[in-house]
């Protein structure tokens, strides 16, 4: 018997041993969301995120982060993903290290689902209060009903501070002002401790009597009657009006203690107010597509057609997150994430202006090692062979311009 | 020893062993009973017992009752049959609502840091006890399925009530009014579980305004009634010892 005890505790102790070297050695924090194994047409061509901007990437704990920008519902919504009905305008963090405190659509807060319309573009702003002190990678995100979740862009944002310091109170139409975090919970703790005691008295006033081996014999040798005695009964009569008595007091108490409450709320919130047209009259017709497996590289042939009254020079191709710049005519001023940011990654074989009335036929490539990264080159296995994007124009008088691009596009594999 | 000589050698070593049998059975049903309820209960209506923000006045009452009174209903089949205990259901009950409890605390708050008042699990013993003392007093599985699963029903919103009321207090947010738990489930952010999945306040109970929650109920026991019957017969299959016939 001891050499066995000495075994168990021996192999015991090994595998705890080895369990702490294994994750003492090797134990990542998690990096991103999920976002580089979305299939690439959901990133181009469902909801295109832009003009996006995190108030800070460093805050203390209560203290606010706003992510403002907007994002356009791609009109050719491909058909393996359901169209957007109902979506929410959610977050993508590592559970709830930030509170969500604020969320807008269109200026309308949306705590609940919405329904968006193809080709619309919206403004949205999240406001996040830090919680959880580390360094958090936050995405935007809209949740589609039957389509999933579609992430956009991430940025590391670092709270400093201790959770204990975190507060988030909250005034009640009563007039009570309570600390959601901790509310209730003193009540529920209680409850759950009487009731489970409750539970255990139960169980031991059969318990102090033998349970299974004399009690099996008498039920087989038919004598199974006799195991329930009449102080048994009078003591389950005794326990059930107990329970009765203590629910009807606990209701009570519940009703005199809250006796304003209202049912939980919901709801889809369909009359979200899109944007006034957001493109311009630049239009953009492409003749021909290719994505160029070795380079990384896609190249487009494009006639680009400038009807507005200012000339303009191709400044930005986005696809996806990933946005590809011609550093030659813009740069990003909004602290971007740097890991789908191509500050040179566009080029093409004429980047003159455009005047106004003019048409144009260029080759535009756009090029970089982030079409690997992100995975978006995997979109030469998608069943349905077409990209998305946004084309952008930066004007003489300083407008800005863009168009969208939906069309198919051919792999190049040699 | 022959193998026809008794392994004790008195009766208060026969009562000492039967003890410790008691024990480590007790030991080893609560925690085979927690491990399989616990699947079963977080398969059929997990998010329902997870989320302040879905325990609502119609489907919850509706949905955690029926789903339930499956597993006390084959527990008690087997301990009353062959033991005659009386405390089958409120077993089940607590050991689910232990595992619950380890589960909320050790994963949803003290690996994710959601608060306990979002993802507290729901009240069960009253209605396991009222189960356990109909069988006990009739001795019947027909009325313990007709009273017993009637009640376990009928008792649950009213002993949850107490935990959840302060969380339906209203609040104006921004110009829409919310509960606390709307608020909670708002603020708390979970990646993949949007707004939308949220199954709550949904039916055509409409003609009875307000007063929901006892229909809800009531619909549900009648449910849970059927099922008792359904699972105390699993019970009894599982409980079954079968012994081939040797050719």
């Amino acid at each position: 018997m001891k050499t066995i005890k000495d075994r168990v505790a021996k192999m015991s102790f090994l595998g705890l041993l080895l369990a702490l070297v294994t994750t003492s050695f090797y134990a990542p924090s998690a990096m991103a969301h999920g976002e580089k194994s979305q299939a690439a047409f959901m990133r181009m061509r469902t909801i295109i995120w832009y003009d996006l901007d995190w108030s800070s990437d460093s805050v203390a704990v209560n203290e606010k982060v706003n992510i403002d920008g907007k994002f356009h519902v791609f009109a050719g919504w491909p058909e393996t993903v359901e169209l957007p009905d109902i979506a929410f305008l959610n977050i993508g963090i590592p559970g709830p290290v930030f509170i969500r405190s604020e969320s807008y659509i269109g200026g309308r807060i949306v705590p609940r689902s919405v329904s968006l319309k193809l080709g619309s573009d919206y403004e949205f702003s999240v406001v996040l209060t830090a919680r959880r002190p580390g360094d958090w990678h936050v995405h935007t995100m809209m949740n589609v009903k039957g389509g999933g979740p579609v992430i956009g862009p991430g940025k590391w944002v670092n709270v400093t501070g201790s959770m204990s310091q975190f507060r988030n109170p909250i005034t009640t139409l009563t007039g009570k002002t309570v600390d959601i975090e901790t509310f209730n919970e003193g009540t529920i703790w209680a409850w759950h401790g009487l009731w489970f005691a409750v539970g255990l008295a139960w169980m031991a006033y059969f318990c102090k009597s033998p349970v299974f081996l004399p009690r099996w014999i008498m039920a087989h040798s038919g004598r199974r009657n006799e195991l329930i005695t009449d102080a048994d009964k009078k003591m389950t009569i005794a326990f059930m009006a107990g329970t009765v008595v203590l629910v009807l007091f606990s209701y009570g108490s519940a009703n005199s203690t809250y006796p304003i409450t209202i049912p939980l709320q919901g709801g889809v919130l369909r009359d979200i107010p899109a944007l006034p047209d957001q493109r311009g009259n630049v239009h953009v017709k492409v003749n021909g597509a290719t994505y160029r497996v070795p380079g990384r590289a896609m190249s487009m042939d494009l006639t680009i057609h400038n009807g507005s009254d200012t000339a303009v020079q191709l400044c930005e191709f986005q696809a996806g997150a990933i946005r590809f710049l011609d550093s030659g005519v813009c740069e990003d001023e909004t602290l971007y994430p740097e890991n789908v940011l191509a500050p040179d990654g566009l080029s093409s074989s004429d980047n003159s202006a455009i005047g106004p009335d003019e048409t144009k036929t260029i080759t535009v490539t756009a090029q970089d090692a982030s079409w690997e990264i992100e995975r978006m080159s995997d979109i030469i296995y998608d069943p349905d062979s077409r990209f998305g994007a946004i084309i952008w124009f930066n004007g003489e008088d300083g407008s800005r311009q863009s168009a969208i691009l939906n069309e198919p596009l051919i792999p190049v594999f040699m | 020893m022959s193998s026809t000589q008794s392994a004790v050698r008195s009766h208060a070593e026969a009562v000492q062993v039967s003890r410790t049998i008691d024990y480590l059975g007790l030991f080893i049903l609560f925690f085979v009973i927690l491990g399989g309820f616990h699947v079963h209960a977080m398969l059929t209506m997990g998010d329902w017992d997870f989320w302040s923000d879905w325990k609502d006045r119609r489907l919850w009452v509706t949905v955690t009752p029926i789903m339930l009174v499956t597993f006390p209903a084959a527990v008690q089949a087997i301990v009353w049959e062959h033991f005659r205990i009386g405390f089958g259901a409120t077993l089940c009950c607590i050991s689910l609502v232990l595992g619950e409890w380890i589960n909320r605390y050790f994963n949803f708050w003290g690996w994710t840091y959601f608060p306990i008042n979002i993802v507290f699990p729901a009240i069960l013993t009253p209605g396991a006890i009222l189960l356990d003392g109909v069988l006990i007093l009739t001795n019947s599985y027909l009325a313990t399925a007709v009273f017993g699963a009637t009640a376990f029903a009928l008792v649950f919103y009213p002993c949850n009530w107490v935990i959840i009321a302060g969380l339906h207090m209203p609040v104006e947010y921004h110009g829409i009014l919310m509960s606390i738990a709307d608020i909670s489930g708002y603020h708390y952010v979970r990646t993949g579980t949007p707004e939308y999945i949220r199954m709550i306040e949904k039916g055509t109970l409409r003609t009875f305004g307000k007063d929901v929650a006892p229909v809800s109920a009531f619909f549900s026991a009648f449910v849970c009634i059927m099922i008792y019957f359904i699972w105390h017969f699993i019970g009894r299959w599982y409980g079954t010892t079968k012994f081939l016939q040797q050719t």
